[in-house]
């Protein structure tokens, strides 16, 4: 009994400073957190990137344009689509030709399959995270179809490598569309099971309400863009206000929160995985006929079955794959929505057939940077809320 | 609405509604597969281990013009040409490290001869880096175990476009008409 109250009389309470990550199964990658702790709350809490830092951005300037699109795979590898609609489109900006209408189209729908396979994808892991098991299961069997009939459309699964500057690889076929529709038509049922599972759970409730909450003009400060930032009640999407491929001849809604907590972010994203299932039947009924690649022979490859038929064919065969397009010197932004937020392609043209300078705008890597704001000051348990919740992939973020 | 809240919280109703899922899908087939035992089967078209066609006399059909080297985005394709008789050009030695590609199929696009293409095989791991170098000889013999006979002849037909009919518009494009059509004949 004395030895106790000694010990209470000089018993020193420190913070503590531990490393969390980049191992950590719940940072989603190799995030590494260093956390200051008193007890179980968060004092202070610092992001370190670069743990997958591949230079993809010098890697880009050292190959044409053309032949840069597979590095976009890699950035967001969950949603490799997103990547290459966005890249092909900055491009396509740059060089001042337009893909066909049938081909937008496409583009709309496979770039609402990828946001869809990345939402599930956040959807598992973040509730796995926070402790339930089987939506995790399920979000799985869903994506699997996606993955599938991504197969079908180029014979990949994950580094897609689809569409193409000035339009997409190759027709969609038949039986893709089929399947895609039945797809389309089963999906909010799948939805509802896993809001069934979800959503009114009490646990859930108690872990993600009032969690990780950031005000709307403090979110705008912070450069938060995509789901993030719309959980706190911005009503902003690259597809409705500056609309590209064939984004401003759907209908959808753009979900926003109220109370820029954890929960309502994960009701905006929920909401968008419905709407972005809307705009795919809505593309799919309204697909016109006609050709998926631009008649721009300066800048896209000539059909294959025509090179060796036809002279000139060969010479821009030849002329694109080895010195690339003659490219307009300028500067071009061009933003596109992806499922973490505002994907930004940034070109330099000095006129030759590579750019001069490829800077990525990454979603994840200004939302790797408010985690501080949102972690420090709560507990330790909801550091792992507040990384599930802004959705941050790490091969964006360290490029 | 408060009364609602209420009973939700006394009887644990949402709890009692996941759970009535989770029992109901424990009665549906299961969508896993014992991989290694039942093979998962792939999409016509899968962009998997790499094979150099020959022709119908069974000669490569690579002339070493290089532009699949040129244009791999990861740089993985070696090709050294020398001079024979009549200066034509002989391609000595076709390399692919197999370890570095990214399966892009981008040599297959820059290909003006349909001389190189990926194979539907993706199962090719060992445990050194000397088999996964493929030498000329490996991917010949790559076009005959998987492209025998009417295969190979089909596979640039129908897999590895950009081919002219994606320049304009054709017959038999997909059309949400047609998946309508088939619907109605499923009923």
């Amino acid at each position: 009994m004395e030895d106790i109250e000694q010990t209470e009389k000089t018993f020193e309470t420190k913070e503590l400073t531990i490393s969390m990550g980049p191992q950590h199964p719940a940072t989603h990658g190799v995030l590494r957190l260093l956390l200051t702790l008193a007890g179980e709350n968060v004092v202070k809490c610092t992001p370190y990137v670069g743990y997958l830092h591949r230079g993809i951005e010098k890697l880009g300037e050292n190959r044409t344009y053309l032949a840069a699109l597979p590095l976009t795979d890699r950035l967001d590898y969950i949603s490799s689509m997103n990547n290459n609609v966005g890249y092909v489109n900055a491009v396509e900006k740059l060089f001042g030709i337009e893909a066909p209408e049938r081909a937008k189209f496409i583009r709309t729908i496979v770039a609402e399959m990828g946001r869809i396979s990345s939402h599930i994808i956040w959807l598992g892991t973040h509730v796995l995270d926070i402790g339930a098991t089987t939506p995790f299961l399920y979000a799985f069997r869903e994506r699997e179809v996606i993955m599938d009939l991504f197969e079908m459309l180029c014979g990949a699964r994950l580094t897609v490598s689809y569409p193409r500057i000035g339009g997409v690889r190759n027709d969609i076929s038949q039986e893709f569309l089929d399947e895609l529709y039945d797809f389309v038509l089963d999906f909010p049922s799948k939805m509802d099971d896993y809001e069934t599972l979800v959503t009114e759970n009490r646990i859930w409730k108690d872990r993600t309400v009032g969690i990780g909450v950031i005000s709307a003009e403090e979110a705008i400060n912070w450069g938060l863009t995509g789901g993030t930032l719309r959980g706190s009640g911005v009503d902003y999407d690259v597809r409705k206000y500056a609309p590209y491929d064939a984004y401003d001849k759907v209908e959808f809604d753009v979900p926003v929160g109220t109370n820029g907590d954890c929960y309502d972010r994960y009701l905006v994203r929920m909401e968008e995985m419905r709407q972005a299932n809307r705009i795919i039947r809505q593309c799919i009924e309204k697909l016109p006929a006609g050709p998926v690649m631009a008649d721009a022979p300066k800048f896209t490859l000539p059909p294959k079955d025509m090179v060796l038929k036809d002279m000139e064919h060969l010479i821009h065969q030849f002329i694109l794959i080895t010195k690339g397009p003659t490219v307009p010197e300028g500067e071009v932004y061009m933003g596109t929505e992806v499922p973490k937020g505002e994907l930004g392609f940034y070109f330099v043209s000095d006129g030759s057939g590579r750019p001069y300078r490829m800077r990525v705008r990454a979603p994840s890597y200004v939302h790797a940077s408010v985690l501080p704001r949102l972690c420090e000051g709560g507990m330790i348990a909801d550091v792992i809320a507040n990384i599930g919740t802004i959705d941050i992939v790490l091969g964006e973020c360290d490029r | 609405m408060r009364a609602g809240k209420f009973i939700q919280t006394i009887f644990f109703t949402e709890i009692i509604k996941g759970m009535a899922l989770t029992l109901r899908t424990l009665f549906t087939p299961p969508v896993t597969r014992r991989y290694p035992k039942v093979k998962r089967p792939v999409k016509p078209g899968f962009r998997g281990l790499h094979a150099l066609a020959k022709n119908e006399e069974g000669k490569m059909k690579c002339v070493g013009c290089g532009l699949c080297g040129a244009y791999c985005p990861s740089q993985c394709i070696y090709i050294y040409t020398s001079e024979g008789e009549d200066h034509k050009k002989i391609v000595d030695r076709y390399e692919i490290e197999v370890l570095r590609c990214v399966y892009c199929g981008f040599c297959v696009e820059a290909c003006p001869f349909g001389a190189i293409t990926l194979s539907e095989h993706y199962e090719y791991s060992d445990y050194s880096r000397e088999p996964l170098y493929m030498t000329k000889d490996k991917l010949l013999a790559n076009w005959d175990r998987y492209f025998a006979g009417e295969k190979g002849l089909r596979y640039f037909r129908d897999f590895w476009r950009p081919k002219a009919e994606n320049f304009s518009a054709y017959e038999g494009q997909a059309m949400f008409d047609k998946v309508k059509a088939r619907r109605k004949e499923q009923k």
